[in-house]
């Protein structure tokens, strides 16, 4: 649904982790951080500088 | 056409089969939904055309589940064409309403009628009227499809900035029947205020409508902005075709894979 209002689905992550599994949390969380930082800033956010200037 | 469904509908009250018929009804140069009791007030009947054929269709669906819980011992009468048999079964399906308890009159639509709704099955099960003709393409998902990211992003965005936050969407939609609706929930989009947070306003629904959505059209009608709503929903009922081989509403006992937990289940789609 994202990629068909343009926004780049990668920017949405859902996972399963339980409570005790925090090594995996910290896991996943670095490797969406490390995905993101690649795709760049969110089209959205630029979008609200703009209006906001 | 018309006549067959009078005709129909006169029969069903006068055998005390239904407490009432639910349709269109055209008074004072108006056509609005009506519950009818008798057969004589049949002669007002009408099937949502009021200039042309399918411009005054309203959300019947939703009025019956009022009924239905009004009159919980009662059997009602409904006309109905591809989209509200669509959006009776799913509504069978998602115990909202009691198939023993309505009997359906169903109307199959012209092709002008299906090319502008685009949608996948013009026509009831069981239609007494009006010949079944074949669905049409999608192309205003298409059209949507082949632009690259940036011209539908610069699309939706146009688009959503748009909408008022009247909710008219979801008042008319006949799938929507919750007593909480997370389009009001300030957690997920802010609450009183305008300009609406776009996109999540209008994505938000989008899911909720994932497995639902039988691609009636009456939102973006109802839209005063006029956001192409339908084509949104229609591509989330795409999803759910491709991912799983469901499509709201078409097969009248068929579970939403949504609603199974478990391993997803095979692909039918293509
Ligand atoms: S959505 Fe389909 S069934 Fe409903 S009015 Fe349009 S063509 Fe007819
Ligand atoms: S009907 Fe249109 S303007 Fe009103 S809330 Fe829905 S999308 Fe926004």
């Amino acid at each position: 649904m994202l990629g068909f209002c343009g926004i780049e689905a990668e920017r949405l992550r859902a996972r399963w982790v339980s409570s005790a599994e925090a090594p995996e949390f910290v896991e996943e969380v670095n490797d969406f951080i490390s995905a993101l930082k690649q795709i760049g800033p969110s089209p959205l956010k630029k979008n609200t500088a703009q209006n906001v200037a | 056409m018309i006549e067959i469904v009078r005709q129909k509908a006169g029969e069903l009250l006068n055998q005390g089969k239904i407490k009432g018929f639910i349709a269109p009804s055209r008074e004072n140069g108006h056509v609005a939904p009506r519950l009818f009791t008798r057969v004589e007030e049949l002669s007002t009947l009408n099937l949502g055309d009021s200039s042309s054929e399918g411009d005054a269709r309203y959300p019947l669906d939703k009025i019956l589940i009022t009924l239905h819980r009004k009159y919980p011992d009662d059997c009602f009468g409904i006309l109905v064409r591809g989209c509200d048999q669509r959006g009776l079964y799913t509504l069978y399906r998602l115990n909202q309403l009691n198939p023993d308890r309505v009997i359906e009159v169903g109307i199959a639509c012209s092709p002008g009628l299906a090319k502008a709704c685009e949608c996948l099955k013009p026509f009831p099960d069981d239609a007494v009227a009006g010949d079944p003709v074949a669905p049409e393409g999608q192309k205003a998902v298409e059209m949507v499809e082949d632009m690259d990211m940036a011209g539908r992003f610069e699309f939706w965005m146009d688009q959503f900035s748009k909408c008022v936050k009247c909710y008219g969407c979801r008042d008319i939609c006949p799938m929507c029947f919750c007593n909480e609706c997370s389009l009001e929930c300030k957690d997920l989009v802010s609450k009183g205020d305008l300009p609406v947070d776009i996109p999540v306003f209008h994505l938000v629904r989008a899911m909720h409508m994932a497995d639902r959505c039988i691609d009636c059209g009456l939102c973006e009608e109802a839209c005063p902005s006029d956001i192409p709503l339908r084509t949104l929903y229609k591509k989330t009922g795409r999803i759910m075709d491709e991912e799983f081989g469901f499509t709201s509403g078409i097969n009248k006992h068929e579970k939403s894979p949504l609603s199974i937990m478990g391993p997803a289940p095979d692909k039918k789609g293509p």
